[in-house]
C-alpha cells in the first residue's frame, strides 16, 4: 500500500504517523479500561496524542479530523485540567475508541483515495455532551474536586501549545532565534517547518508568535521581529542547527543554552528589549538576554513563572525531576527503528532464497566430483560462505519476526467491543504476547484468531444471569496465549464460558448427515465431534447475532490455518470453558530437511519430523491380509507406508531391505516411511506447488534442489 | 450469430490487453499435436524452451507431467496431446516446451512439433460451426479456424485450455472441420 504513496511522501508520512499513534492510543485505553479511570500518564498521552493529530490533520486539511481530534483533546485537556473524580470511565472509553475508529475509518478514506467526508457532528456533540456532564459533575460535587480552571481555558480555542510534562535531567533548555530573509513569502509557513522539525526531539517547545499556522498577519511580524523558540530536549546545539538549517529561506539561527527557570519565564525576556539586532555580537545579545532576565527573575521569584496566556507550558510536575520514564523509552526505541517497505523485505527474502539455492548448486556442482582434485582451499572457502549465508538468512528470519504483541491488542478490543454490546463482563487476559513470529504468517492468522475470540465472547461466555445461575464468578474471561514449542508457535483462545455440547452438535451433525451410517454415536471421540464445528455451514447458535452463527467462520478459520500449514484443535469440557488451539509454523520461506529418493523422484521431509533413520529386515515386516503393513522395531510395531506405492510412482525399491525407513512423529502417531534411498540434509527454501496443480494430500509445497531439479515437500500430516 | 460476437468481443478484448504490441496483433504460434495443427494468439506465449527434466507429481491429471525449474521459477508442464486425449507420443530431445501466461498463470505446454508463426486476418477467422453436439457446446477451447493459404489452424483459448475439466480435442475438431467442407 505504502509504495503507491510514494510520491505523496507527507500524506504518505501522515497516514503511518497517524497510524500508529492510534494504535498506541487504542492499547493504552485498552489496558486501562477495567480501571476505574485512566492515570495521569494515559490522560496525559492521549491528550499528547489527540493533539499531534489534531496539528497534523490541520496541515493537511482534513477539517473534519481536525474538530474530532480538537474535541476529544478538550476532553482530555479538562480532565487533566480538573481531575474531576466522577468520570464514567466505561463511556469515556468508548468515546475515545469511537473517535479512533472515526479517524481510521477516515485514514482509511484518505488511502484510498477517497473524498475525506465522514460527518463528525453526531461524534462531536457526544463528546460536548459528555464533556458538559463532567463538568456540571464536579461543579456538584464541590469541595471534594479541585478547583476547575479559569474557564476560559478550557473554552477558548487551544493555542499553539506543545506538550511534553515530563523533564528529566539529562534535558537541556534552549532559547532559539531565527532570522528570515525579508524577502521570504509566507514566513510563517516557514517558521511552523523549523517547529516541526524540532518537535521530533522536543521535550517541551515553545514559540512566538504563537498563531503562525492561521494567522497569515503572523508571517510579517516574524519578518520584522524574528522567530523565536524555547526548546526544552536532550540534545545539543549542533544537533537544533542542523534540524534547522539555514537555507534559501532562514538568514541566521541563533541557538542559547539556558537554565530551566529562565526557559519557564517564556518568552519573557522582555518583549521589545530583546529585539535582538543582528548587527551586535552574540555575546552582547546574550548579556542583554541574560541581564533582562535576570532582573526579571528576581521581580518573580516567588510567584510561578508567569506564563502568557496562550503560552501554556503544561507540566505535570516540577521539571527537571526524573519522572515517567515513557517518553525516554520510546525516543530511544524510535531512534533505534527504521520503517521499511514490506515488498522490498520479500524481495530481501526471496533473492536471500535464490542465493541459497545458488550456494547449494556451486558447493554440489557435479565438475567437484572429478576424481583427483584437490579441493582443501576450496572446502575451506566454502565452508566459510556457507557460515556466510547462514548468518545471512538467520537475520533476515529475525528481521521478519514481529511480536504478536499488536495482533493481540487487536483482540483486546474486539472483546471490548463484543463484549459491552453483548452485554456481558468479560475480563481479557494475554499471555507471551511478545512470541515472535514471521510476518506472513501473522497476516494468516490475524481473522482466523479474531473468528475464534468472537466466537469465544459469543457464543463460549454464558450472559451474566446463566453465569449466576450456575454459580461462576460472574466475570468471564477470554485468555489469549501464545508460546514457542519444538519450532511452532501455539496459539490459544480459552474461555471459561459453558464449553461445547456435545450432544447437541452430534444432533445438529445428524440432522445435517454429517454422522456415518452404524456408527454409534457414543463410538465419536470428543475431538472428533468437536471437529464438526470446523465444517462450513454448521453453527449450533440457534440465534444471529451481529457477530456470530451463521456458520461462516470456524470453516474460514481452518482454511486460513490450513494454508499456511497449520492445525486447529478443540478441546472443552463442559461447563468449564473450551480451548482453541492452533498451531502454526514459525517460519514459511526456509526449513531443514533431508532429501531422499524414491522412484524417479526426489521428496524432502522436514528434519523435525524424522525421528530415526532405520534399515530393516525382511523379517521385521508384518503382513496384514489386506495390505496393509507392520513393521516390529524394538518391540514397538509402526504402520508402514511406501512412498512408491503411495503415490503410485514408476520403478520404486520393492524390497524393504535396499530401502530405508525413516520413523516418523507426526501429531502424537508414528509411522514408518519406506523410501529408496537418503541424498542427504539441506537448508529448503520453500516454494508453493503452483496452484494450478490441485491440491495433492501429503504434499506441501516444493523445492529447488542443487542440480537445479524440484523436489516435492512431503507434509508428514497429510500422510497419516 | 452469437458465436461472431463473441469471437468479436474477444478479439477487442485482446487488442485491449496488448494495444502497445500492434507488432503481435493477429500472429499466431502454431504447432502440431497428433494430425491437426493449432494456432495460439502469440500474446500469451512467453517462450519456447528446449525439453528437460519434469518433476513428476503424484495424484494428478495424466496430463499434468509435472514441475519444471524455469530459472527459479517453479511451473507446471501439461502435455497437450494427452490433454486432448490423444494418443501419447515419446520424448526426444527434439520435443518442446512452449511457456504461456495466462492471466499471470505460467504453464508449460509440451507439443509435438513447434511449426511457425503465422499472420491470420481476422477476416480469415470463422467461428467453429454449429452443427451436431452443439450440447456440450460450451466447452470450446477451440474459439475459431484460420485458413492459412490452403491450410487449416484451429485457434485456441488458452484459458479453457487449462481450466476446462474435460475435453477431447479430437472430436470437436473433426466435427468442425466437417462442418467446415
Amino acid at each position: 500500500m505504502a509504495e503507491e504513496f510514494s510520491t505523496e511522501g507527507m500524506l504518505d508520512m501522515y497516514l503511518f504517523e497517524n497510524e500508529q499513534l492510534l494504535e498506541q492510543l487504542q492499547d493504552r485505553v485498552l489496558e486501562q479500561k477495567d480501571a476505574d479511570c485512566f492515570d495521569e500518564d494515559s490522560i496525559n498521552e492521549i491528550f499528547r496524542t489527540m493533539h499531534t493529530i489534531k496539528g497534523s490533520s490541520g496541515i493537511m486539511m482534513f477539517d473534519n479530523i481536525t474538530a474530532v481530534s480538537h474535541k476529544l483533546e478538550d476532553v482530555f485537556y479538562y480532565l487533566r485540567e480538573s481531575h474531576p473524580d466522577n468520570v464514567p470511565h466505561l463511556e469515556l472509553v468508548e468515546h475515545v475508541l469511537e473517535v479512533q475508529d472515526f479517524i481510521s475509518s477516515e485514514m482509511e478514506k484518505i488511502r484510498n483515495g477517497d473524498p475525506v467526508d465522514g460527518d463528525a457532528s453526531e461524534l462531536i456533540k457526544d463528546l460536548d455532551k459528555f464533556l458538559e456532564m463532567i463538568k456540571s459533575g464536579t461543579g456538584k460535587k464541590g469541595t471534594a474536586a479541585p478547583p476547575p480552571p479559569p474557564p476560559a481555558n478550557v473554552h477558548e480555542e487551544p493555542k499553539q501549545f506543545y506538550i511534553a510534562p515530563v523533564a528529566t535531567s539529562a534535558s537541556r533548555f534552549f532559547k532559539i532565534f531565527i532570522t528570515f530573509f525579508p524577502e521570504t513569502e509566507m514566513a510563517n509557513v516557514h517558521a511552523y517547518k523549523a517547529v516541526y522539525a524540532l518537535k521530533e526531539m522536543a521535550e517541551d517547545l515553545l514559540y512566538s508568535p504563537e498563531d503562525i499556522i492561521a494567522d497569515e498577519a503572523s508571517a510579517e511580524v516574524i519578518l520584522k521581529e524574528g522567530f523565536r523558540i524555547l526548546l526544552q530536549a536532550q540534545c545539543d546545539e549542533e544537533e537544533i542547527r542542523k534540524l534547522i538549517g539555514e537555507g534559501y529561506d532562514i538568514k541566521h539561527v541563533d541557538v542559547y543554552e539556558c537554565r530551566a527557570d529562565e526557559f519557564l519565564q517564556g518568552f519573557d525576556f522582555g518583549q521589545p528589549k530583546a529585539q535582538i539586532d543582528l548587527e551586535s555580537s552574540v555575546e552582547e545579545i546574550e548579556s542583554k538576554v541574560q541581564a533582562s532576565q535576570e532582573a526579571s527573575k528576581e521581580e518573580q521569584a516567588p510567584e510561578k513563572p508567569k506564563i502568557a496566556p496562550g503560552d501554556f507550558v503544561i507540566k505535570s510536575k516540577a521539571p527537571g525531576k526524573p519522572k515517567t520514564l515513557a517518553k525516554d523509552k520510546s525516543k530511544t526505541e524510535k531512534a533505534s527503528f527504521i520503517s521499511v517497505n514490506i515488498t522490498k523485505m520479500d524481495q530481501l527474502m526471496d533473492l536471500i532464497g535464490e542465493l541459497v539455492i545458488s550456494e547449494s548448486v556451486v558447493l554440489q556442482n557435479p565438475d567437484l566430483k572429478v576424481p583427483g582434485l584437490n579441493l582443501n582451499r576450496f572446502n575451506k572457502a566454502a565452508a566459510q560462505m556457507s557460515k556466510i549465508s547462514t548468518d545471512l538468512q538467520n537475520v533476515i528470519m529475525s528481521m521478519r519476526m514481529v511480536p504478536l504483541t499488536n495482533t493481540f491488542q487487536k483482540m483486546n478490543r474486539i472483546v471490548f467491543d463484543v463484549s459491552r454490546k453483548l452485554g456481558k463482563d468479560i475480563e481479557f487476559e494475554m499471555v507471551g504476547e511478545q512470541t515472535e513470529v514471521d510476518k506472513n504468517i501473522i497476516e494468516h492468522i490475524s481473522d482466523p484468531l479474531m473468528h475464534l475470540v468472537r466466537n469465544a465472547v459469543d457464543h463460549g461466555i454464558e450472559t451474566n444471569d446463566e453465569r449466576i445461575e450456575t454459580g461462576k464468578p460472574d466475570k468471564g474471561k477470554v485468555t489469549l496465549s501464545a508460546r514457542t514449542e519444538a519450532g511452532k508457535v501455539w496459539i490459544s483462545v480459552e474461555d471459561n464460558g459453558k464449553g461445547l455440547d456435545r450432544a447437541k452438535i452430534l444432533a445438529k451433525a445428524r440432522k445435517q448427515g454429517l454422522l456415518e451410517d452404524g456408527k454409534p454415536e457414543s463410538s465419536y471421540t470428543d475431538k472428533e465431534v468437536y471437529q464438526f464445528i470446523t465444517l462450513a455451514g454448521f453453527s449450533t447458535n440457534e440465534q444471529v447475532t451481529e457477530y456470530s452463527g451463521r456458520g461462516v467462520g470456524m470453516d474460514v478459520v481452518v482454511q486460513n490455518i490450513q494454508s499456511i500449514g497449520g492445525v486447529l484443535d478443540i478441546d472443552s469440557s463442559p461447563g468449564l470453558g473450551s480451548i482453541m488451539s492452533l498451531k502454526i509454523p514459525l517460519t514459511l520461506a526456509i526449513i531443514d530437511g533431508i532429501v531422499m529418493e524414491t522412484g524417479n523422484s526426489s521428496f524432502v521431509l522436514e528434519t523435525g519430523v524424522i525421528k530415526q533413520f532405520v534399515s530393516v529386515r525382511e523379517d521385521m515386516m508384518i503382513h496384514e491380509p489386506n495390505g496393509e503393513e507392520y513393521i516390529m522395531i524394538r518391540g514397538e510395531c509402526y504402520p508402514v507406508i511406501r512412498l512408491g506405492r503411495w503415490y503410485g510412482l514408476d520403478k520404486y525399491e520393492e524390497s524393504v531391505e535396499n530401502g530405508m525407513m525413516l520413523i516418523l512423529e507426526v501429531e502424537d502417531k508414528k509411522i514408518c516411511l519406506f523410501v529408496d534411498k537418503l541424498i542427504g540434509e539441506q537448508e529448503i527454501v520453500v516454494k508453493p506447488i503452483p496452484p494450478y496443480i490441485k491440491k495433492v494430500k501429503g504434499l506441501s509445497g516444493c523445492t529447488q534442489l542443487g542440480d537445479g531439479s524440484i523436489a516435492l515437500i512431503l507434509d508428514p500430516g497429510g500422510l497419516v | 450469430m452469437s458465436e461472431m460476437s463473441e469471437l468479436k468481443r474477444r478479439a477487442a478484448d485482446g487488442q485491449a490487453a496488448s494495444s502497445e504490441h500492434d507488432a503481435q496483433k493477429g500472429k499466431y504460434m502454431t504447432f502440431k499435436s497428433g494430425n491437426e495443427y493449432f494456432g495460439l494468439k502469440i500474446e500469451y506465449v512467453s517462450e519456447i524452451i528446449q525439453f528437460q527434466t519434469i518433476t513428476a507429481i503424484p495424484e494428478t491429471e495424466d496430463y499434468i507431467k509435472g514441475l519444471i525449474n524455469l530459472r527459479g521459477k517453479v511451473i507446471p508442464v501439461i502435455d497437450v496431446r494427452l490433454r486432448f486425449k490423444q494418443e501419447p507420443f515419446e520424448y526426444n530431445d527434439r520435443t518442446c516446451i512452449i511457456v504461456i501466461n495466462v492471466k499471470s498463470t505460467m504453464v508449460g505446454l509440451i507439443v509435438e512439433k513447434i511449426a511457425e508463426v503465422v499472420e491470420i486476418k481476422e477476416e480469415n477467422i470463422l467461428p467453429p460451426p454449429t452443427i451436431g453436439r452443439m450440447d456440450k457446446g460450451q466447452q470450446k477451447y477451440v474459439y475459431g479456424i484460420g485458413k492459412v493459404g490452403g491450410a487449416v489452424k484451429l485457434l485456441l483459448d488458452p484459458d479453457k485450455l487449462l481450466n476446462d475439466d474435460d475435453l477431447s480435442v479430437a472430436e470437436q475438431a473433426n466435427d468442425m472441420i466437417l462442418g467446415e467442407e
